[in-house]
């Protein structure tokens, strides 16, 4: 279970970080061709360091020299201004040769940020005319990202209650083979939006009662069946359906509740206002649920459909990331597009899993494939796990 | 275990230091510059504290460094086929593998930003260096046309041929990049390789193909004892340890100037069908080696480093050796003097798919061509007594670069001009 939505850690400010650190005053830079020289050295000493030459310059050409001594944690080093991402090098690695980028500051304060550094934060002054400086309008960007995201979860929880609606109205009517199609069909929007609304409990009950947690009522699975509170939900159909083949009187009062409780988590989850790490921790959360529920094929354990929970998961996680991209490529272009990228990657390699006969479009994750792929499946997720997991601590420091 | 009168004193830690400070210098105490080579017996530090220089002009540690007690082995699979990305990679491996082999963490544990995700992990935190040494091998898909390192190619670099009697899985066989952790505890074992396997996804150069948990060194390094393998058998009593074996057999020198103090390594999954072994006599197990279990002496001989007799015969005109015994078609003295040093470790995978114990020799050699241990295995593949209480399963060639220098990173020439 994730935290709820109302649950979340705060991230601390970087200027905290920033006041803690105190460097000797140094003299301005020196300038050579037409530049202030400052030089950057990333040592591994003292859990990582990253040191500056010169902690200030005159307004004007700056020409920041970065080498990777011996810091293998320290592979990039931004200049901020606010949030703001003025310059930047990357893939810096022990060994090999400095590289430089110049920028024209005017007069402010500003930071050296070395993601990995026992203190990542160095101040660095530029003296001398200070113009007005534009507002960032990254703050802005994940405004709307978040905004735009909230309808796209209230969307996907009224097509969720449509497509329960559907599912029932089989069961109904006795149609195994009808309903089997339906609940392929309705699966897909819960997966999408998981961490979204897996957070609520019903009014009345305690928190640890699963009789009460809505996310139980709607997703358990028998890997974890509470026996005090017994099967509800998709899950409770979903045997029913692929396991025993019939539909029973119980089998209609699953699918009723589900109606109702998809409706309930309706009124719940509209008007929740998301923040940006919001977004991100939900996307890393659902690559998360891939990892542990479907790439083991424990989710859909009778129906084996967890090829379409996985592409559900990832397009959940990609609707996330689109909304922060603006703003992220404003405050960090390249994991920006690198994560785009790996999306992509990820998209291009479902592209192979796709069968339009089978129930949801995916090939049906049986043990055979899962022997054979599961691995492969596994490795593309990580791939974008890793970066996908550092967005949140940029948008929640930017906004 | 051992008779009164064997040459290496009985093995205490002293004699250990001793041996390892004999093997080239690359081995020094907490208190003394890694550089000196020079260590003072009496001013051991404990185990933990025991550490190998990750830094040098000469091979590699975890080759002819005294093998340690445990081994975490792993290999990666390229993602890609940019040079650079592979240069990012080596270069953040060897400045953290050159901290770890000093009991040093990659970076911060706790991170003052709370919504960070920190790159050391920290479960060695505290346990000292404990020998750890880290070896990087490169397979020979690093040398590929589309890497544009070709031309850089180490002239015996190629996949290991077929062998008699191979069943290799290949999810468990092959790889681009390989990394040897060895160190006496697990735990700091485990954890510079989780690090480096944590930069590899970072840097998406690589992914994780197959892994490998050792338990108990299986072969023995200068003035060691020789440990025993899984069949109860001393394994390696005949391994080559001597500065002169180790450049006649291991150091690779007919590649360009920059790869010598390279060497070729190789690693074989091999599992021992321990419940057959244990129910064959004890006479057929030593014939099946050719050696006493209890003593390690051949059979032709009382003292585990008496020099085999192959041509003894027994009265009814038998070898005494039997013509298939794993030391006689083992030994060099029956294979144009062809000799490999053997650094293996023992493993367990728990219990198998039917439900046997999953168990055997995780060996490693190292050898200055490749083709040393394919003749060597060739002739135990098709013939030796072993072979019906063993099975390759996986296996893999590597070269392994010479150390890198203060300030560089293994494999750094490679990329010049790339």
């Amino acid at each position: 279970m994730n935290m709820s939505p109302r649950a979340r850690r705060r991230a601390i400010p970087l200027l905290a970080a920033t006041a803690l650190f105190a460097q000797p005053a140094l003299a301005d830079a020196p300038t050579n061709n037409g530049a202030a020289q400052v030089a950057i050295t990333l040592t591994g000493e003292n859990g990582g360091a990253c040191v500056l030459d010169h902690d200030s310059a005159a307004a004007g050409p700056i020409t920041f020299t970065v080498t990777n001594e011996s810091a293998p944690a320290i592979s990039e080093l931004e200049l901020l201004s606010d949030s703001r991402i003025l310059g930047e090098k990357e893939n810096l690695a022990p060994g090999l040769p400095a590289s430089s980028f110049t920028v024209t500051l005017d007069g402010g304060d500003y930071r050296i940020y070395c993601p990995g550094a026992a203190e990542d934060t160095v101040a660095f002054t530029v003296t001398g005319e200070s113009k007005q400086r534009a507002q960032s309008a990254i703050g802005d960007l994940l405004d709307e990202g978040t905004a735009g995201y909230a309808n796209y979860v209230e969307g996907m929880v009224g097509a969720m209650v449509t497509a329960s609606e559907r599912l029932a109205a089989k069961v109904d009517e006795g149609d195994v083979e009808g309903a089997k199609a339906a609940y392929a069909q309705a699966r897909p929007f819960y997966e999408r939006i998981e961490p979204d609304v897996e957070g609520f409990v019903l009014p009345g009950t305690d928190p640890t009662d699963n009789s009460g947690n809505l996310d139980y009522l709607i997703d358990m699975r028998a890997s974890n069946l509470d026996p005090a509170v017994g099967w509800h939900g998709f899950h409770a159909v979903e045997r029913d359906l692929f396991e025993k083949g019939e539909i029973t009187d119980e089998t209609k009062a699953y699918a009723a509740e589900l109606v109702k409780n998809v409706k309930m988590l309706a009124d719940l989850s509209g008007g929740i206002e998301y923040r940006p790490e919001d977004l991100a921790n939900g996307a890393a959360a659902l690559l998360e649920e891939v990892q542990s529920g479907k790439i083991s094929g424990e989710e859909e354990a009778y129906s084996h459909i967890d090829l379409v929970d996985f592409a559900a998961n990832i397009e959940g996680a990609h609707q996330a990331f689109a909304f922060l991209e603006p703003g992220l490529k404003r405050i960090d272009p390249d994991v920006a597009e690198t994560i785009a990228q790996r999306f992509a990657d990820v998209q291009t390699m479902l592209e192979d899993y796709r069968d339009p006969d089978a129930l949801g479009g995916y090939k049906i994750y049986d043990a055979e494939l899962r022997k054979s792929d599961a691995v492969k499946l596994s490795r593309a997720i990580q791939m974008l796990q890793e970066p996908l997991s550092r967005i949140a601590e940029k948008v929640a420091t930017a906004s | 275990m051992r008779g009164q009168d064997d040459k290496p004193a009985g093995l205490s830690r002293r004699g250990l230091f001793l041996g390892a400070a004999a093997l080239g210098g690359t081995f020094a105490t907490a208190g003394q510059a890694a550089e000196t080579g020079k260590v003072a017996p009496d001013a051991m530090p404990d185990p933990d504290q025991r550490r190998y220089a990750f830094y040098g002009t000469g091979p590699q540690a975890g080759i002819s460094t005294p093998p340690q007690q445990h081994l975490m082995a792993m290999a990666f699979d390229l993602t890609g086929t940019d040079p650079r990305a592979l240069q990012v990679l080596l270069a953040r491996w060897s400045a953290s593998i050159g901290l770890m082999m000093e009991g040093q963490p990659v970076g911060p544990v706790e991170p003052d930003r709370a919504a960070a995700t920190a790159l050391e992990t920290g479960e060695a935190l505290g346990l000292g260096p404990a020998g750890l040494t880290v070896t990087v091998g490169l397979g020979p898909r690093v040398f590929s046309t589309e890497m544009g390192l070709a031309a850089k190619a180490p002239p015996h670099l190629r996949p290991l041929a077929d062998l008699p009697s191979d069943a290799l899985r290949p999810e468990i066989s092959g790889g681009d990049l390989s990394l040897q952790a060895c160190a006496d505890d697990p735990q700091v074992a485990y954890h510079a390789v989780r690090i480096l396997a944590r930069i590899a996804k970072r840097t998406g150069a690589a992914t994780v193909r197959w892994t490998q948990l050792g338990f108990g060194r299986a072969s023995a390094g200068a003035g060691q004892e020789t440990p025993r393998n899984l069949f109860g058998y001393r394994d390696g009593t005949r391994n080559i340890t001597t500065p002169e074996q180790l450049a006649q057999h291991v150091w690779a020198n007919d590649g360009p100037e920059w790869q010598h103090g390279g060497t070729y390594q190789v690693m074989r999954r091999i599992e021992m069908h321990i419940e057959n072994w244990d129910n064959a006599q004890v006479s057929h197990q030593n014939d099946v080696f050719g050696r006493h279990k209890l003593t390690g002496a051949p059979l032709t001989g009382t003292d585990e480093f008496d020099t085999p007799d192959f041509k003894a015969k027994n009265a009814q005109g038998e070898p005494v050796i039997p013509r298939h015994a794993h030391i006689r078609l083992a030994a060099h003295e029956t294979n144009e003097g062809i000799r490999i040093l053997r650094r293996g470790y023992n493993f367990t995978g728990g219990l198998n798919a039917v439900g046997r114990l999953d168990a055997g020799l995780f060996f490693i050699s190292y050898q200055n061509d490749p083709a040393h241990f394919e003749a060597l295995q060739r002739r135990l593949g098709a013939s030796d007594l072993l072979n019906e209480y063993i099975s390759h399963t996986g296996s893999g060639l590597f070269w392994v670069p010479p150390a890198a220098q203060k300030g560089s990173y293994i494999g750094a020439p490679l990329f010049a001009g790339v």
